[in-house]
């Protein structure tokens, strides 16, 4: 135990040397879910929740990971369901990575429907929140039909996005206009014009196994 | 008769009819530039003669002297190296000596104990058989017999059959003989139990002897050897007959197959550094994990090499040359101590890791059990579905359960085993690094020759493209020159008198000639000596 303090912290003082050099980088990621809560999505959300598990599993220790849902006014402290950052060794990780299963199952199990879908204002949170984290690699897993419903009191159609640096993915869009199909396709393509636009860049993933790798191999 | 005169004069209209040469039209105009031309090449002889020295026979005297540094260095480094060889052969032949010395002093030790009680038994053998064999020299049957007639005789006289008579003789030498041979017979025994004794005894010692002239013929060879080295001037020869690039090729082969057994121990320990110092950072590009298992590694690796140069096989660091035998003891075991300390850390890195791979596997399994069937990842080919279902699942639990204790075991075994052998990969470094500052040595002096052959060939050229470009200036300016010399000539024979005894003694285009101006030329020494600075200055 003593000796493994030591080497600890003759290793602590070896890489506080070596970020000094800028030798050392960090390798760690930051990982956003959103979560659509709206009246079209929220019968959806155990297989978003599901999807976001497998996503974290596949997650390396040290990586952070946080969640919010989109509601009617989703720029809103009051949406983050949580917020965590897993730790470096890979055990403690594991015991982590299965809190958090648990915490998206519990969500999952007793989400309430919203009136209203504020998808921008729910994109500006997570920008928000990323900026924040030291962590160079970002992302914004999104879980949405991607259409938008703004609420008067919450316009959020109209501000401005800041996603430079920040990877978009959309997944588990569900096909919510079933006899119109140019339309969703036009949605996605308008919604990966705007986040290109704010700086970020966009992807749709249509299978489970894609979301972890795309996350762990961009 | 106007045409004919035109190209008769050259003049510029025929001329511009017929072309131009650079602008200048054939014909006068075109004779005129060159003989001008001519004239000013004769006039500026003087300064572009320097021009041209400068360029080629400075050039080429930089190049000579370069050859001549490099061609002097390349010469002493090839001595130098093959100094260094013979004295590293010098150095191995009286290690060798030593060791045979050494192994003859305790052979020497054991051949008194060896041969004493051989020696003590064959002077046994040697005396039995002599009282043998004096008993057996003793015995005179002539006389036996002639006595067993005699003693026969009476009974001749008393019984006149001839029958009884030749029984009674057969019968009285018979027993005579038989009187004389009792005694004898132990001597035989003797001889006959001695004999087969005495000749192992005999081989023995042979055996013995010869084993001893081997190792002295062996002594003799390795001095004569050393001797050699040590007198003879040719020290090439001497380098050439020690053996460079065969035990550096076998080093070579060895210490790659240790390091595939440290890319194995990597990877071993790579995965549970982890757990120590955690993951998330890289350093210089290479993840934490990484970097620490390759740290471990080299650790292990300097632990081994200090065990064997402790232990005397290597003689990597100079310090342990002067160190007591004492201290060396004591670096050898905590060397030893601490290659085990790297044995039992690799070992239980190696449960972690299984321990680690286990958790994983099973986080995975949570996130996809808890999924949808219509989510969950399509199984993959080498993973047939139905596969699960034929096998029970505690059978299959229990079978994977052993599988893996029987990995995890022959992880442990694999990570006790490596440091080890890390340890003895310290063993062929030596020829590596010795014999490859030899080979370095020898390519760098071949190197140095052949840059310098290159230079001297360049300054051959550069002097003679030079003396060619001026052999030619000359040749275009020659009827200048010859008016010139003429001209003087005549002004010296009326300053002289017609006594002059060199038309070219004060012509500056003969090349080898001195300058009276010119210095007296150096003694040999001093030029020498002026050689330095002017090497320096090339």
């Amino acid at each position: 135990m003593i000796g493994r303090s030591f080497l600890n912290a003759g290793l602590a003082l070896a890489i506080a040397a070596l970020v000094g050099c800028g030798l050392v980088t960090s390798t760690n990621r930051s990982v956003f879910f959103i979560f659509d809560v709206s009246g079209t999505y929220v019968k959806s959300v155990p297989d978003a929740a599901k999807l976001a598990n497998i996503t974290i599993a596949e997650l390396q220790p040290g990586d952070w990971i946080g969640a919010s849902q989109i509601s009617a006014c989703s720029f809103s402290e009051k949406e983050i369901i949580l917020q965590r950052q897993l730790p470096t060794t890979p055990s403690l990780a594991a015991s982590a990575k299965r809190e958090l299963f648990e915490a998206f199952n519990t969500y999952a199990g007793g989400v309430k429907s919203a009136k209203f879908t504020d998808i921008r204002g729910a994109l500006a949170q997570a920008s928000d929140e990323l900026k924040r984290r030291p962590e160079a690699a970002r992302f914004i897993v999104l879980f949405s039909d991607m259409v938008a419903d703004y609420s008067k009191s919450c316009d959020t159609a109209n501000i401005k996005l800041d996603l430079a640096g920040i990877h978009v993915i959309a997944a588990n869009v569900i096909k919510s206009t079933p006899g119109d199909p140019e339309k969703y396709f036009a949605v996605l393509k308008e919604w990966e014009a705007q986040v290109v636009a704010a700086g970020g860049t966009w992807s749709l993933v249509s299978s489970p196994d894609q979301l972890p790798k795309l996350v762990n191999e961009l | 008769m106007e045409q004919s005169l035109d190209q008769a004069t050259g003049s510029p209209a025929s001329a511009a009819d017929s072309g131009s040469f650079f602008g200048i039209p054939y014909g006068w105009p075109l004779v005129l530039a060159i003989v001008g031309l001519i004239l000013i090449m004769w006039m500026a002889r003087e300064p572009l003669r320097r021009v041209v020295w400068q360029i080629f026979f400075i050039t080429g005297r930089v190049f000579g002297r370069w050859g001549l540094w490099l061609t002097e260095h390349g010469r002493n480094a090839r001595t130098n190296c093959n100094e260094k060889i013979a004295a590293h052969r010098a150095d191995e032949l009286q290690d060798r000596m030593l060791m045979l010395e050494d192994r003859m002093g305790r052979r020497a030790e054991k051949l008194a104990k060896e041969t004493g009680p051989v020696i003590a038994r064959l002077d046994k053998s040697t005396h039995q058989l002599a009282t043998a064999a004096g008993e057996l020299t003793d015995i005179n049957l002539e006389d036996a017999a002639e006595r067993a007639f005699r003693a026969a005789l009476p009974s001749m006289e008393s019984g006149r059959g001839l029958n009884k008579l030749e029984k009674n003789i057969a019968q009285s030498t018979a027993r005579a003989m038989n009187e004389r041979l009792v005694p004898v017979r132990p001597a035989l025994q003797i001889i006959k139990a001695e004999s087969p004794r005495v000749r192992e005894l005999a081989e023995k010692l042979t055996k013995t002897s010869n084993e001893f002239n081997q190792h002295v013929d062996e002594v003799n060879k390795t001095f004569e050897e050393f001797e050699m080295i040590m007198r003879s001037d040719d020290r090439s020869k001497i380098a050439a007959r020690a053996s460079i690039v065969i035990p550096w090729l076998i080093a070579i082969i060895i210490t790659a197959i240790a390091l595939s057994g440290v890319f194995l121990n990597f990877f071993l320990i790579e995965r549970p550094m982890a757990e120590i110092v955690g993951e998330g950072a890289r350093i210089g590009g290479i993840g934490l994990p990484t970097f620490a298992a390759i740290i471990v590694i080299f650790l292990e690796f300097v632990a081994g090499v200090v065990l064997m140069d402790a232990a005397g096989f290597t003689r990597l660091i100079p310090a342990f040359h002067s160190m007591s035998d004492g201290s060396r003891k004591i670096m050898f075991w905590v060397a030893f101590a601490f290659l085990a300390l790297f044995s039992v850390l690799e070992m239980t890195l190696s449960i972690v890791r299984e321990q680690i791979i286990e958790q994983q596997q099973e986080t995975r399994d949570l996130a996809a059990q808890l999924i949808t069937p219509s989510l969950a990842p399509a199984p993959t080919a080498d993973a047939p579905a139905d596969a699960v279902t034929e096998t029970p699942p505690a059978e299959a639990a229990v079978a994977a359960e052993k599988g893996l204790a029987l990995s995890t075991v022959a992880q442990l075994i694999l990570a006790g085993i490596i440091p080890w052998l890390l340890a003895a990969a310290a063993l062929p470094l030596e020829t590596i690094v010795r014999n490859t500052v030899f080979m370095l040595s020898i390519v760098g002096s071949f190197l140095m020759l052949m840059l310098a052959f290159i230079c001297k060939t360049l300054a051959v050229a550069f002097k003679n493209v030079g003396l060619f470009a001026l052999t030619i200036y000359d040749a275009i300016i020659f009827a200048p020159l010859w008016v010139e010399r003429r001209v003087k000539g005549t002004a010296r024979n009326r300053r002289s008198g017609g006594g002059g005894d060199s038309e070219d003694a004060d012509d500056v285009m003969v090349l080898d000639r001195k300058s009276p101006t010119a210095p007296p030329k150096e003694p040999k020494q001093n030029r020498e000596k002026n050689r330095e600075p002017e090497l320096q200055k090339a």
